[in-house]
């Protein structure tokens, strides 16, 4: 007669028909195409939801994003390797017209935002740990707004959603560049 | 670990991606929990169609409510949670809507004859039993949960599923070995 250990035992206990030698059943067919619709359909109504229950929100946005373009135009140093400069946004934001953007000034204002990121990314480097973790999780932000916008090329909405993403990112840099400003200052 | 086919392990920066609705994100989460949660949905439904279905739904609530998710527990506790829910809500819908569970009383074979007297292997065995005493078994004896777990999955008392376990573990004895059943019995 064959002698049970201690995990034996147990194991005999909690399973007495030994139920888990039973293998894992597989799928037929993938199911993460559904589930990837219906998680596009949720984010698309919750991003829908916040743009229609946060209008101010989007229009300090705009109000940003036209500063950034306005005090791009006035401080370019005009050379081959700009250096980076926290955007001038206070007086500008302060007398810029509120207006629904056009399709075209948001397609202008995500490449000005793209430009600004790169050089950002070029001369700064890596963010610290947090940030790099929140910058990433953007970035796949604006990869699913590009693919829903490669079906949609001209959809205001998503444009804005894109020009929203960048304008987080460029902020989580300028709070690095803020925070690294004043480090060295109390030195 | 814990013995259940669950018990995997999720990093921290994909669980945080997933939290802030990245697709990609979500996407390894269901790879890498797809089959248990098939499995798990295919033994308490006993259909794969429905545990497809199943498995689908409950990683979109899964997805949909992951911020509710306080990290207090394992992930892959809270999410097998998600997955047992729909898979009993599935089954009492289901019995609810056909008044006899047939497969109480009948072992169908695969020609559609009744098979009686003849020993099963454990799959089969595990079909033929009605579909709560079947989640009631697989939980307690393959998952682990205490009487107590199950019991609040099925809205009961504890004795339901003290009760229900037995009745399904000397079922199951009599479907794999009919004559020493029998024997038992006649004793």
């Amino acid at each position: 007669m064959k002698v049970l250990n201690m995990h034996e035992i147990r194991q005999k206990q909690e399973d007495p028909l030994n139920l888990r030698s039973l293998p894992l059943v597989m799928p037929e067919e993938d199911g993460w195409p559904p589930i990837e619709s219906a998680l596009r359909q949720q984010n698309r109504r919750g991003r829908l939801w916040k743009g229609v229950g946060g209008t101010l929100a989007v229009a300090a946005t705009l109000v940003l994003a036209l500063a950034l373009l306005l005090g791009q135009r006035f401080e370019s140093p005009a050379t081959d390797t700009p250096e980076i400069v926290a955007a001038p946004v206070v007086q500008e934001v302060e007398s810029a017209p509120l207006m629904a953007p056009t399709l075209e000034s948001l397609i202008a204002m995500s490449q000005q935002l793209e430009g600004r990121v790169r050089l950002y990314r070029e001369q700064m480097g890596d963010l610290n740990s947090n940030a790099l973790v929140y910058q990433v999780e953007l970035q796949d932000l604006i990869v699913q707004v590009d693919e829903e916008l490669s079906m949609d090329p001209g959809s205001r909405e998503l444009w804005g959603q894109r020009v929203n993403l960048l304008l987080d990112v460029t902020q989580l840099y300028e709070s690095s560049l803020r925070r690294d400003y004043q480090q060295m200052a109390s030195l | 670990m814990s013995g259940s086919p669950f018990d995997i392990e999720l990093d921290e920066m994909t669980l945080a991606r997933a939290r802030r609705g990245s697709l990609p994100a979500c996407e390894t989460v269901y790879r890498k929990f797809q089959q248990p949660a098939f499995s798990v949905a295919f033994r308490i439904c006993n259909c794969r169609e429905t545990a497809q279905e199943v498995s689908q739904e409950a990683f979109i609530t899964a997805f949909g409510k992951i911020k509710q998710y306080r990290g207090d527990s394992p992930f892959w506790g809270w999410l097998r949670r998600v997955v047992v829910n729909h898979a009993i809500s599935t089954i009492r819908r289901e019995s609810k809507a056909s008044t006899v569970e047939f497969q109480d009383f009948h072992v169908q074979a695969d020609g559609g004859q009744e098979q009686t007297g003849l020993a099963m292997d454990l799959d089969s065995a595990l079909g033929a039993l009605g579909s709560e005493d079947r989640a009631v078994v697989w939980l307690h004896d393959v998952e682990g949960y205490n009487h107590k777990e199950i019991a609040t999955f099925f809205g009961k008392t504890e004795s339901f599923s003290k009760t229900r376990l037995s009745r399904a573990r000397a079922r199951l004895r009599e479907l794999l070995d009919p004559d020493k059943s029998s024997l038992a019995a006649a004793r």
